[in-house]
């Protein structure tokens, strides 16, 4: 239920993501952007549903904590987070522009625009769902146990 | 314990229907957020159909046909509950996203009638709760 969590709230902020990508009114923008925190929530406990009990599996059912597919997936783990907090942070920014701009008159805006399509916080919210499917992947193949 | 044990040919069309599923699950929320805040919004009515045509639609066929895959890999005894459930969400679910996907596509034609929208909502919640239900069930395998 803890990966459905995860994986499912990357897909709905990916939806979003991408939808928000083909919008100029700084209204709409924000109305999208507002929807992906729910997905930012979900991801949020799917984060921590996974590591507590995926903490307590590898206890429970007796693997070794060295195994080559526990160590990548503690790693990527940590990764996900990192990348899915960064490029979260930023689109929080960008929320919060929109949210000014439409107040303030609602017309599109070159600053925002800017935001929406920067290469490197698009390419961290990517990596991070990406991420997610390989440890998806690890969980399901477990190389080396 | 079978998932602790199984051997490498059931894994990729589990991991395939695990990920089809995953994406059904993230697109029927998704719909459900967009349609339940689609009142005034015809952006939102048009981002719950094409979530619905291109995302939902299709990640429902990846995570069906890579479930029979996998079925006819593991070749599972007799008729467990979890599977039924399974099966029960899975076939009925087609007939739920045909209609959302219809009553999607109606919302946008004719944006100055509520109850497409409402249809919509209402199809992806039930839907929703129905894919979390049987997640439970199928990760679970209780008896």
């Amino acid at each position: 239920m803890g990966a459905f969590l995860l994986l499912g709230g990357a897909v709905v902020a990916g939806v979003f993501t991408v939808a928000v990508l083909r919008r100029e009114r700084p209204s709409e923008i924000a109305l999208l952007l507002g929807l992906t925190r729910w997905a930012v929530f979900a991801v949020s406990v799917g984060l921590l549903v996974t590591i507590g009990l995926g903490l307590w599996l590898v206890e429970h059912v007796g693997y070794d904590w060295g195994d080559a597919w526990i160590v990548a997936s503690l790693a990527l783990w940590v990764l996900a987070g990192f990348l899915g907090d960064r490029g979260g942070r930023q689109q929080r920014e960008t929320r919060a522009l929109a949210e000014r701009l439409a107040a303030d008159g609602d017309q599109p805006s070159a600053e925002l625009s800017e935001r929406l399509c920067d290469p490197v916080a698009l390419a961290m919210n990517w990596s991070s769902g990406l991420v997610a499917v390989a440890i998806l992947g690890l969980m399901i193949w477990k190389p080396g146990a | 314990m079978v998932a602790l044990v199984r051997p490498d040919s059931w894994n990729l069309p589990l991991f395939l229907h695990v990920l089809g599923a995953v994406v059904l699950v993230g697109a029927t929320a998704a719909v459900a957020l967009a349609a339940t805040r689609s009142r005034e919004s015809l952006l939102l009515r048009r981002l719950a159909f094409w979530t619905l045509a291109t995302v939902a639609l299709p990640a429902w066929v990846l995570m069906r046909v890579t479930g029979q895959w996998t079925e006819s890999r593991e070749d599972i005894p007799g008729d467990p509950g979890w599977l039924g459930v399974g099966y029960i969400v899975g076939d009925a679910g087609l007939i739920v996203l045909l209609a959302a996907t219809f009553a999607g596509w109606w919302s946008t034609r004719k944006p100055d009638r509520r109850w497409p929208a409402q249809t919509v909502t209402v199809l992806a919640a039930v839907y929703l709760v129905a894919l979390l239900v049987a997640v439970f069930a199928m990760s679970g395998k209780p008896e």
